[in-house]
Order: structure tokens, then sequence, then C-alpha cells
């Protein structure tokens, strides 16, 4: 009997044994083949003999096609006593031509198998337009209509105004939404972009006549750029972009020279009230200018080490490490010639201070020490790999193209973006991190000010701003009231 | 105003985040999991859709320009591989079929909170670890539940195909479960429902009025879950659940992008092949055929903005040949710059300060729901009549040839953008894997909608859309 159980052990431990080696490799992570670079659609482009450039990237296998047409007008075009005129005009172009009602529009639209958006920068404003690929010659014919022949009727200017009353009280509902706005108003206050960061009533003042002059200066075909995503190639889409937007008379237009926003230099704690938020927002910040083209790598870099991802620094800090933070996260925006970073974390209120600190903490470290050459592969690796899969969405690949041509940032930051990233070194980090970084930033944040205002009495200085961004009160740390 | 980034280097994907709220940090306990002898796979199916985008007058266009093929391991997970030379990338899709329908009484919530609870370590891989290694390679995993199929999905670069198979083999065989992760993930699900109640005051109304329209449990329950229930989950009530719906027999692995399909099946075969099949999950009982009777209740809310009402329709099964005629329909009524409801009750008649709506399927049974918003009760007694009123139209009258191709070409929008990129793809051709009419029906799918016509569409509106069975849940201001 004990010889038999002997045997049935042994063969089943050896069994074990046996199994267990072949599921060794469930351990460790498989070692990947070799990267294979992407080969990116070239963008194919021309000017029309009225001056529109139009643009052509070509992905036969997709179902759909967009279209992007840009007007470079955004909102720091728009005057100084009217902020927000830019964007209105923009989308009064979907509510109506001399010839089609805002309905007619929304039924060709619709038969187009398309869905149409407007979206406002301080640069440009985007009209996207996606559509069934049998519907090109109905979808330009659309989109010809409401860029040559806009009404702006004033039933629908009165419509307009109600539904972008009610957008803007609807995002003030979000801390985010709140403390970017409140950052970018600071940062850019005396600058043109500052136009963008407009309250909900800026419109009511809006006449007609306003949006019709704007109008008659910036939409023009010199001032605006077509690209066409999806099955088309450039000869097609010359003939039929030729047929529709040949009558867009050309005109020409005052260049806006942007003056370079100076970045903040000195410790700057802002407050706004969102009564009954449950956690605190902080957005902190800072300009980026003037952008160096080169610096543009390094810093996209940078922002992976600090805050990119869920591995990046803050949120390993402030919400794994310190437990104050739901999450914390960091970006860079660009615009014409410079931009911001803005790292933005959700905390819990009691540890408000705590976090700014950390934050702060974080930004000075990475301009005094060189990052880690394994953060350093980390962060690359991710811009690397997610670059490609960012490309498979039509959607994206026309939102990238289309803001190269605006930017006239050139081809390498569209075929040499992964050489790019991969020469990128810790020294390079460092150097951007020295110059664009380190200055102060500025500190929004947002929350329920019977929760916060006691833990923010321990800053030296904080402005209450009221959500129109009107410096309300500043509390001194050490006085009552 | 908020605008977009204009750089290369900030994430535009909307990853769900939930699960980084229930990360824990303890190390795995470094339990075994059972292991099964290496099996060949039982079948291989290659399929070719050629027929596509408009060969010929005659064809029917179907939509589908992929090829993949199928085969099931003999642990009974179902893979499908679909190459794509387009990009250097790989989506690879996990479903199991499991969701809100199959928790029991007192247990809701679970579902969500297991989705949750599988980002939070397997034998071989910590915590938050999944999330890493996707995101150091440029990838962002997520996860969604539905009622009855439960999402894990994420694109990496072609070269790491491996990467996710090993990290999806290692969750589905041996996933770590302790109180201490349990407590995290009720204590994120908690949040979350708050989160939610706050962000969307109709959310209550809306999930009274998903129990009178379905008026069986499995069905009626949302899947966010109860805060008492998901209070008193316990350790084993997860484990069941895992044991029971996250098993090989239950599962498709879907893979699509740029593969060597004898390689990758390989993979596969190493990866998944020798994990335990798992019992076969209890079968789901069909609910009873839809009641035929008007139902008008009042919800009583302190927290909402103003009066509204939910209305809706029990509707005919989905992929029955009514469902694809009342999905037509549904474009018609709901989607669109020119959807018909929101032009008449807002636009034109100023009833409404806001409509929306449309047909959601509960695995076997469909409805057909709509949400308005209104300035008073005065105004939710008028908009109901208007609206009713509307329907009854679409009863007697046939639609136009113009709307009902308008309605088309919307709908064959969405279908085509489906399966316009790797990851869209992988999550359609696992829902169609898990539907009723199984994934070989996929090249019938669009030409079935667009066969639809104007006597169809009537039809099925006066069997359906009838006025003895309007299910109407009243929102009052408190």
């Amino acid at each position: 009997m004990r010889k038999v159980l002997g045997f049935w052990g042994w063969l089943l431990l050896g069994l074990g044994s046996l199994l267990a080696q072949q599921e060794r490799f469930r351990k460790s992570p498989p070692i990947p083949d070799p990267l294979l670079r992407p080969e990116l659609p070239k963008i194919e482009s021309t000017q029309l003999q009225n001056g529109l450039l139009l643009a052509v990237v070509p992905r036969p296998d997709q179902p759909l096609i967009s279209l992007e047409l840009l007007i470079l007008a955004g909102e720091s075009r728009s005057p100084r006593r009217q902020p927000g005129l830019a964007t209105f005009t923009a989308e009064m172009l979907s509510r109506g031509t001399s010839l089609l009602s805002a309905a007619d529009l929304e039924e060709r639209i619709d038969t187009a198998g398309g869905d149409f958006s407007t979206t406002m920068t301080p640069d440009y404003a985007r009209f996207t337009f996606r559509f069934l690929p049998g519907s090109l010659d109905l979808a330009l014919e659309i989109l010809s209509a409401m860029v040559l022949q806009p009404d702006f009727n004033e039933r629908e200017v009165a419509a307009l105004k109600r539904t972008k009353f009610y957008d803007l009280k609807q995002k003030q509902r979000d801390p985010e939404f709140i403390g970017r706005r409140q950052l970018l108003r600071i940062l850019f206050k005396d600058h043109p972009y500052r136009q963008s960061f407009y309250s909900e009533d800026v419109f009511k003042n809006l006449t007609r006549k306003d949006i019709q002059a704007f109008y008659d200066l910036y939409y023009r075909p010199n001032n605006a750029l077509i690209l066409l995503a999806g099955k088309i190639d450039l000869p097609l889409a010359a003939r039929r972009v030729s047929h529709f937007f040949n009558t867009w008379s050309k005109k020409d237009i005052e260049e806006l020279r942007l003056p370079e926003p100076q970045a903040n230099t000195a410790d700057r704690f802002c407050f706004v009230d969102l009564p009954r938020a449950k956690e605190a927002t902080l957005i902190l910040g800072n300009v980026i200018a003037p952008l160096a083209e080169t610096d543009y790598y390094p810093l996209g870099v940078l922002n992976q080490v600090l805050g990119g991802t869920p591995f990046s620094r803050l949120f390993m800090n402030l919400r794994e490490a310190k437990q104050f933070a739901y999450s914390a996260f960091s970006r860079m925006e660009y615009y014409r010639g410079c931009g911001h970073y803005a790292v933005i974390a959700r905390v819990i209120p009691t540890a408000s201070v705590p976090s700014i600190r950390e934050i702060k903490r974080e930004l000075e470290r990475i301009g005094r020490e060189r990052v880690s050459s394994f953060e350093l592969e980390q962060a690359k690796s991710y811009l690397i790999g997610q670059f490609p899969i960012r490309m498979a969405r039509l959607d994206e690949l026309s939102r990238q193209a289309s803001e190269l041509l605006a930017f006239s940032s050139g081809e390498s930051r569209w075929s040499g973006f992964l050489e790019s990233i991969t020469q990128v070194e810790a020294d390079r980090i460092f150097e951007v991190a020295q110059k664009y970084v380190l200055p102060k930033p500025v500190v929004v944040i947002v929350g329920d000010k019977d929760v916060l205002l006691d833990e923010l009495r321990e800053l030296d200085r904080l402005e209450v701003y009221d959500l129109k961004g009107v410096l309300v009160y500043t509390l001194i740390k050490g006085v009552e009231g | 105003m908020l605008y977009e980034s204009a750089a290369f280097f900030n994430g535009g994907g909307k990853l769900n985040f939930r699960f980084l709220l229930c990360y824990f940090k303890n190390a795995a306990d470094g339990r075994q999991s059972t292991m099964l002898k290496k099996n060949r796979c039982q079948t291989w199916v290659l399929i070719f859709f050629s027929a596509c985008l408009g060969a010929s007058a005659a064809q029917e266009e179907t939509g589908i320009a992929f090829t993949f093929s199928r085969f099931t391991l003999k642990n009974g997970l179902e893979v499908i591989l679909s190459p794509d030379e387009t990009l250097p990338i790989v989506s690879v899709v996990l479903a199991y079929q499991t969701g809100s329908i199959h928790e029991q009484p007192g247990k809701t919530g679970l579902a969500l909170l297991l989705e949750n609870m599988m980002f939070m370590g397997s034998q071989n891989v910590g915590p938050m670890q999944h999330i890493g290694y996707v995101n150091r390679v440029g990838g962002e995993p997520n996860a969604s539940t539905t009622e009855d199929i439960t999402y894990f999905y994420q694109t990496v670069p072609a070269n790491q195909a491996a990467l996710l198979l090993w990290l999806e083999s290692d969750r589905m065989k041996s996933l770590e479960i302790d109180a201490a992760k349990v407590e995290r993930a009720k204590q994120a699900l908690m949040e979350e429902i708050a989160e939610r109640k706050a962000a969307e005051p109709y959310l209550e109304s809306l999930l009274a009025f998903d129990s009178l329209l379905y008026p069986d449990f499995a069905h009626g329950h949302g899947i966010l879950g109860r805060e008492e229930d998901i209070a008193g989950l316990e350790v084993e009530d997860v484990r069941a659940f895992y044991a029971t719906y996250y098993v090989p027999s239950n599962a498709v692995l879907v893979i699509v992008g740029k593969i060597e399909v004898d390689k990758t099946r390989e993979l596969v075969e190493k990866y998944f092949e020798t994990i335990a099949p798992g019992k076969k999950p209890p079968l789901f009982l069909p609910p009873r055929p839809p009641e035929k009777r008007t139902v008008v209740q009042a919800f009583e809310d302190g927290g909402v903005p103003s009066s509204a009402f939910h209305l809706g329709y029990r509707i005919a099964s989905p992929y029955s040949r009514d469902y694809y005629v009342l999905t037509v329909l549904d474009y018609l009524l709901f989607h669109g710059e020119s959807a018909r409801l929101y032009r008449k009750l807002v636009k034109k008649e100023g009833l409404a300060l806001f409509v929306s709506g449309g047909i959601e399927k509960r695995k076997d049974v469909a409805v057909m729901k709509l949400f308005s918003m209104n300035n008073n009760e005065t105004m939710v007694e008028l908009c109901q009549k208007s609206l009713l009123s509307e329907i009854n139209k679409l009863r007697t009258y046939e639609v136009s040839e113009e709307d009902l191709a308008k309605a088309k070409n919307l709908l064959k929008r969405d279908f085509l953008n489906r399966l316009a990129s790797p990851q869209e793809r992988a999550i359609f051709l696992a829902e169609m894997l898990f539907s009723p009419v199984g994934l070989d029906t996929l090249p019938d799918q669009l030409p079935k909608y667009m066969r639809v016509g104007p006597g169809e569409l009537r039809l099925a509106a006066s069997r359906y859309l009838s006025p003895e069975s309007n299910v109407i849940l009243n929102v009052k201001l408190k």
C-alpha cells in the first residue's frame, strides 16, 4: 500500500512540477517583438485660385469621410469689448443661409448621413463635418452654402443667445471648467487670448451687425483651409471643392500680431466658490512662451514624466503615496507660438494646502534634478506607442493634420514625430524644465467656500474671484474679515 | 469656453478611471489556480466578406470590408482574429457574458464591482500593474459593463499583442479577491453612485422608471446597483460571481489589428488553453412576454431642477424583424440634427426644454424610451398630448421616402463607424457573437435595416407604440 501511494505521490509531484515548468511564462510579461514604425499617410495639399488651402489625408480603409474647415479667426480676433463674437459668428453659420433655413440645413446634414459640429479656439474656428462617402457633393454644397451665404437672421441670433447662455450656465457646474478658465484669465490677462475665457452674459449685447462685420472681415478663403480625410484623393477633392467654393472671394486681412504672454513669477493663489462641491479642484499652471519648435518634443516627454498617466510623478505622489488626491494629472496646451502647462488635481478638501505644496515641489524637482533613465524611457515608450493608436481614429487624424496646417508647424511634427521623441534625452528635459516650468505657477482652487476657506487661511494671500472672473476680495493671512 | 489642445501629447481617449479608485496597494497572496491539459482547438472558420461597398448595383452593401477567422478552444473560449494592416497596432477585447441581469435580488452592483476588481491584481500581475504595463507601451486599458456583457479592451502597438494576452489570461485564470480589495471596490462604487446622482438629477427617477418598464427584477434594476445591496456584499459573493461568469466557456476573445493569424493563434493557445473551463453558467430564463397595459405613475423628487416625464414602450425582442424596423424608427425620432421629436416638442412647439430617447436592449428584451424635461406640470401634460399625437400619426400614416432615407443614412453612418477603428470593430464582433443571431449574420445586419420600407414602419409602430402599452412616470418637484 505504501509503495502504491509512493508511486502515485511521485507521479503527482512530477506532473505538478512539469505543469509548473510549462506555465513559467505566466510569471513575467512576455518579451515583445521589435516595434513596427507606422507609415502615416501623407498630407497632400494644394492652393485653390482664391487662396483656399486644400489638404487631403487619404485613408481608403475608412468607411466615412471627415471634412474640417478651419477659419483662422479664433477668439483672439474678437474685439476687446466683444469677447465671444468669434464663437457666436462661427455658430451662426449652421443657423440658416439666404436660401436655406436652419431646419433645411439640418435636414440636408442628416440626408448626407452626416454630423456637423463647431469648435472655437483662441486661434481659429473649426467646422467638422463627417459624412458617408457617397454624399461628398451634398456635404460640400451644404458647407459652401453655410460659409458663402450665411443669413444671420434676427430670430436665429436670439435663439443662439439663449442656447449659449444656458450652455455656459451648465458648464459652470464643472469645477475643472471653472478652474481652467480662471487660470487662463489670469495667465493671459492683457493678451488677446483673454477673449476666449468669457462668462455667459457676453452674448446679450451682440447684434446682427457685429456678427456680419466679423464675418465680412475674416471669413475669406485666403484665411481658411479645408482638410478631407478618408476614402478620397487630392485630384477628386480639388475638383469638387473648387466647384463649390470658387465664388468665395479673397480679401486682404490685417495680420494679427500677438504679443508674447509673460509668465507668472510670484506666488499667486486664487479661489473660486462652487457651492456644495464635495472635493477641492486644484489647477496650477503657467505660460510657455515663446515656444521654440525644438522644445516641443522634450516638453511632451516632460509632461509624461510629471503627470501624463497614473504612473507619472503627480499621481504616484498625491494619490498613492500621500493619499491626498482622487486624481492628479498634467497637460500641455499649445497655441500659435506659445502654450501653457496645467496640473489638475481633485483632492480631499482638508488636504488642499498640502496638495498644493506637493505639486509645487514636483514642479521644482523636475527643474532641479535630471529625470531617471527609467522614467525617461517609460515616458518616451508611452508617447511612441500612443502615436499610431491615436492616428487610427479618423477624427483624431483629421484634427491633428488640420492643426499642423493651421499653425504651419511643418511636416516634421507629422512624419518626424517618433524620431524626435526617440532622440529626447534627460538633459533636454532638464533644460526645458528650467526654461518654462520653474517660474511660479498660478494656483487656482475651486470648491465650496464654507468648507475650504478655513483650510486656505494658512496661505499668505488668497484672491477670491466670482464666476465672471471679477476679484471680489483678498484674504491676507492673519487679518480677520 | 472649452477648446481642444493642439498637442499630440495630451491623451484624447475617454479612459474610464473608475478602476483606479479601487486600486489596492498590497501584494497578492499567491494562490495557485487549477491548470488543465493543453487542448487542441475545435473549429476553424474563415469567413471573407468581399461583397462590400457597392461592388455591383444589385449587391447590397454590407459594410463588412474586413476578414476574420474564428475558433473555439477546448475550454470553450471563443476566439476571433481579424487582421488589419493599416497601422501597426492591435486591439484586444475580452468580453464575458455577464452583467446586471445576472445579479440576484439583494446582490445588485456585483457585476460592476467585479469589473473594477479585475484591475486590482491577479496571481502574477500586481494591483495597478495591468494599467501600468499597458500605459508604458502607449495603451489605455478600459472596461465597461452593460446589462448582459462586460467588456475589457485596450489597444497597443502590434508588437505588444502577447503582453495583452498575458495580462488578460492571468486575470481570467487567477484574479486575487480578498476582503480588503472588496471593501475598496465597494467604497469606490459607492463614490461613483454618489457622483452620478449629483451629476444626473434625474437618475433616481430613471431607475424608478426602469422598474416599471421592465417588471421583472433581472431586467429592471440598474447596473450601478443599490447602495444598501453593495454595502452588504461579501468576499464570497464576489468570488462566486467571478467563478460562475469569468470563465473561458462564457467569454470571447477578439483580436483585431496588424497580426499574423497563425502566430497569434499560437499565442492565444499558449495563454488561454490551460485555463479551467469552469461550469456552464446557469441558463438565463427568458422573461414573460410584454404586458399590454398602460402604466402611469408619479415620482416626487426634491433634487430635480424642473418637472419632467419618462415614457416608454416594450417593443419587439432584439434582432427580430420588427426590432430592425423599430430601430430605423428610432433614428427618425431621436437621431440627427433634424430628429423629429426634438424638432417638434422643443423647437417648434416649445413644450419641452429637452427631449432625448431611443431603443435600449437588455439581452432578450428591448424597449423604446423617451425622456422630456419641461418647465412645469402643465407643460408636461401638453407635451405628452403632442407626443402621443405624433406617435399616433406614425401608426396611421406612412413616413415619406425622404424621411426614411435620412433615418437610414444616419443609421448607416453609425453602423459603419462602429467598424472603422480596430477597437470599435473588436467590440462589435464580440457583441455580435453573443447575440442570439450570431456572428454569421454580420453581413446581413446593415441590409436588414436598409430594406425597411414605410409600410413596415407603420405596422411596427401600430403593433408596439400603442396607447394601450404606454408606461409613463411623471417626475414632480417635491
